[in-house]
């Protein structure tokens, strides 16, 4: 039962940082020397999706606190600084995004795409920064008090922030060449190409201090699994980059997302049966099963929530459906 | 300054923010839902132009209901991760059902009706909006029946402290939970009525063009304002009922209110179980606010013959009246937020157990990062709504035409 819930929970963030990590990625790449038609064109390509998008990312916050409330405590609190900065991150991407097309005048809409490329930064540092500080444990006490914030600033917790921010842009290029026109997309398959090898060695990084850190290897329990799935993403990306070349943004798309899906695998297998690692007493840590709700809970929410999970994929595949093609003369443009 | 009260100013603000903006979502999706059917129906185009214009402020709006609904949702486990600690088991399945049922199809759904003008067939564009006015209703009632169970904790059993579902249909028929639900929607009703009344009020005044579209929309925002404050009293002095019953130290003193406190005296220790005044004060100003609306109902004759826009003043009326609902929702939520202190479940759970054990400086760099993000940004977003509001309907993006394509292929506009 928790499991389900857990593999839930997963699969709600690991989808939103795929779908939201496009977003972002749009949005750091609006910073690429545009001009303000290709920034428009950019957010036209993603127009429809950005609502549904981020809406992951509330209903994994929902199912964290409904099914695993004592787990959300804790991480969230134990986190604090990354998860600030990811929502407020995220906060400004939303605005940013929704707003800049409202004012009519050049350099007010160039002020507003400041303020998505800056959140787009912050939103993919914070989630970077969470999944980095999981795998490295925090200075938890038994009481659940954490001793200050100072666990996050390490440089594991910097390489995987930058290395998610890193796949994120990757992710974003690779989207635009799947949705713009034609003509625009071979400049971005440029770009997209030239970013896989700074993810690839954003990853190589974080790997290497991952292995260096003591607490990353005293928390990890399953080195063989995260050392597995450390190869898929590494295939992934190569995967990427081979089909940039060969004209199949599809299947690169498809590559750059589960790059950034797997991350989370990689975290939630590895430290299973344990989330929260705690450095200073092995008694304090957090057992995925121990954070979770109470059986009648997860029982209510599983009749509530489980049949209506058709209806919501139905919607977003709806959205996805009806906007497929690439975007031309005549999409809507409202961003 | 301590935690504890770092972390209250922090969720008073930002939920103060979020509850100025949803109510003018929660209130004008229901008149664009009127607005957009009574074009599918009537096929006059004025409806279109309409839907077009209110919809536009509605999506500007909506940005920041979005941007501070994230930040609440986040702030329970930053802030308060001794509220899902101790009650999180019965607290959070609400908040999780909302999400998941009504927020999640809400947005997909509004992404759709923004881009799907012209593209869509008419009948499925009209269902979108129905499907993000419902799913609006749907999440104002499940927050609803998480914020009624702080104020009147049921269906629970405690086992080491920790609370546990045990009956989940009590947490729908929570007697805190229906008149206030019937309140907040009437307020928002009358909040979004009243801005479409004074935004029509204000191109009347100036005798901008489009004096039929304004005409029409100042009368609807005004019936549905008046219709509303009706219910928005009735539920109000309703209220009473369920409060004075169940949370006696909320207003005012009497026996109740001292056995309660004796008992709590003996299960939690002695301590100061009245509630600052400022909650009192709060239901006095709203209350008179209320009074002050339903005066308004004066006017609804004056639509008779359009003497209300000949005569002007009772114009200048409806525009300086807008501040008022604003400020009364938030004096309710005063009332009814501070009047539960110091609980942040009513009789179960105090606030300081409640409060994330993260020191002070983390949160008070938290609480003056997101005050000043989310101030700047409701000011921004106001500032926007009012310049759209002041260009007219002439030509909002929303629902703009596509631009007509270079190749002559015939097309028809909504294939
Ligand atoms: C347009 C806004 C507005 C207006 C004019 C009024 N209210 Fe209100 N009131 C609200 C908007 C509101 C609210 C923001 O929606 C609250 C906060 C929580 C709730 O249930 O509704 C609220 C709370 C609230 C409470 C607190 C309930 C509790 O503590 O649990 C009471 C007793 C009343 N109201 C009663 C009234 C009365 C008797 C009014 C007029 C005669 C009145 N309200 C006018
Ligand atoms: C319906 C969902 C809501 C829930 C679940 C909720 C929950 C909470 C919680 C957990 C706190 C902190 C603990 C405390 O200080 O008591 C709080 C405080 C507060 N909330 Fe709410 N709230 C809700 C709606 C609102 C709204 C919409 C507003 C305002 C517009 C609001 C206004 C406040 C205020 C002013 C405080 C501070 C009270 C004080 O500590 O002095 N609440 N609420
Ligand atoms: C304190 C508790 C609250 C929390 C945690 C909360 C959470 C949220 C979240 C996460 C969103 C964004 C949804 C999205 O991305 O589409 C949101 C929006 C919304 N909230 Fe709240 N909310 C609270 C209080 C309230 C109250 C009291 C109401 C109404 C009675 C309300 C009504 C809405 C509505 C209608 C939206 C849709 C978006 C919009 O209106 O702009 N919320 N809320």
């Amino acid at each position: 039962m928790e499991l389900a819930w857990y593999a839930l929970l997963g699969l709600f963030f690991a989808t939103y940082l795929v779908l939201g990590g496009y977003d972002y990625g749009v949005g750091l790449l609006l910073a690429h020397g545009a001009t303000e038609e290709r920034r428009r064109a950019a957010l036209t390509a993603v127009g429809p999706f950005f609502l549904g998008n981020e809406v992951w990312l509330v209903a994994a916050a929902g199912i964290l606190l409904g099914a695993f409330p004592a787990l959300e405590g804790e991480l969230l609190a134990g986190y604090y600084p990354a998860v600030a900065g990811a929502l407020v991150g995220v906060v400004l991407v939303n605005a940013g995004v929704q707003l800049r097309s409202r004012p009519r005048t050049r350099s007010a809409r160039a002020r507003w795409d400041r303020v998505v490329v800056a959140g787009s930064v912050l939103a993919a540092l914070g989630w970077g920064a969470l999944l980095g500080g999981l795998l490295q444990g925090l200075p938890l006490h038994p009481d659940g008090h954490v001793d200050g914030v100072g666990h996050l600033f390490t440089p594991f917790v910097a390489a995987t922030a930058l290395a998610v921010l890193a796949l994120v842009a990757l992710q974003g290029a690779t989207f635009l060449t799947l949705r713009l026109p034609a003509a625009g997309a071979a400049t971005l398959t440029r770009v997209a190409r030239r970013l896989v090898p700074v993810a690839l060695a954003a990853v190589g990084t974080a790997t290497v201090l991952g292995l260096l850190s003591a607490r990353v290897r005293a928390a990890v329990a399953r080195p063989a699994v995260a050392v597995l799935l450390l190869f898929v993403l590494v295939a992934a990306l190569l995967a990427a980059r081979a089909a940039l070349g060969r004209g199949r943004p599809g299947v690169a798309f498809a590559a750059t997302g589960a790059a950034l899906a797997l991350p989370v695998a990689l975290v939630g297998a590895a430290l299973w049966p344990r989330i929260l690692v705690s450095t200073v007493d092995p008694a304090a840590s957090l057992a995925v099963v121990d954070g979770a709700a109470s059986g009648p809970t997860l029982s209510l929410l599983g009749w509530l929530a489980l049949p209506l999970l058709p209806a919501l994929l139905g919607f977003q595949a709806m959205c996805w459906w009806i906007f497929r093609e690439r975007t031309d003369g005549r999409a809507p443009v409202y961003w | 300054m301590d935690t504890l009260f770092l972390a209250r100013l922090q969720f008073a603000a930002t939920t103060s923010i979020h509850f100025l903006f949803v109510a003018v979502t929660l209130g004008l999706v229901t008149l664009l839902v009127g607005l957009q059917t009574a074009g599918f129906v009537t096929g006059k185009p004025v409806y279109e132009r309409l839907t077009r214009f209110w919809g536009q402020l509605y999506v500007i709006n909506y940005a920041l209901g979005i941007a501070t609904g994230l930040v609440m949702e986040f702030q329970f486990g930053l802030n308060w991760s001794g509220l899902a600690r101790y009650v999180g088991n019965v607290f959070g399945a609400p908040l999780a059902i909302e999400t998941l049922v009504a927020f999640f199809l809400e947005s997909t759904l509004l992404g759709m009706w923004i881009f799907g003008w012209h593209r869509l067939r008419r009948g499925v564009h009209l269902a979108l909006l129905w499907g993000v006015a419902l799913t609006a209703y749907a999440s104002a009632y499940w927050v609803l029946v998480g914020n009624a169970w702080l104020q009147h904790p049921v269906g629970y059993e405690l086992r080491d402290g920790v609370a546990h579902l045990t009956d989940f249909t009590a947490l729908l028929t929570n007697p805190t939970l229906g008149f206030a639900l019937g309140h907040v929607i009437s307020a928002s009703l009358v909040t979004g009525g009243l801005l479409m009344a004074a935004v029509s009020a204000w191109h009347l005044l100036r005798r901008t063009p489009d004096f039929l579209l304004f005409r029409t929309s100042l009368r609807l925002g005004l019936l549905t304002a008046g219709v509303a404050v009706v219910f928005l009293l009735g539920f109000g002095f309703a209220q009473f009922g369920p409060v004075g019953q169940l949370q006696p130290t909320k207003f005012g003193g009497g026996p109740d209110r001292d056995a309660l406190v004796a008992g709590w005296v003996t299960r939690f220790g002695p301590g100061d179980y009245t509630p600052p005044t400022l909650s009192d004060v709060g239901l006095g100003f709203m209350i008179l606010i209320g009074f002050g609306l339903f005066l308004g109902l004066l006017l609804l004759p004056l639509l008779w013959r359009d003497q209300i826009i000949r005569l002007r003043f009772p114009l200048w009326l409806v525009l300086l009246a807008l501040p008022l609902p604003f400020v009364a929702v938030l004096l309710g939520w005063i009332a009814r937020e501070v009047g539960r202190q110091p609980w942040a479940a009513y009789g179960l759970l105090p606030v300081e157990r409640a409060v994330s054990p993260v020191g002070p400086g983390v949160m008070l760099a938290s609480l003056i990062g997101f005050a000043l993000l989310l101030g700047a940004l409701a000011v921004t977003n106001w500032t926007l709504i009012a310049r759209h509001a002041a260009r007219g309907a002439a030509d909002p993006a929303l629902g703009r035409p596509p631009a007509p394509e270079t190749d002559t292929r015939p097309h028809s506009v909504f294939a």
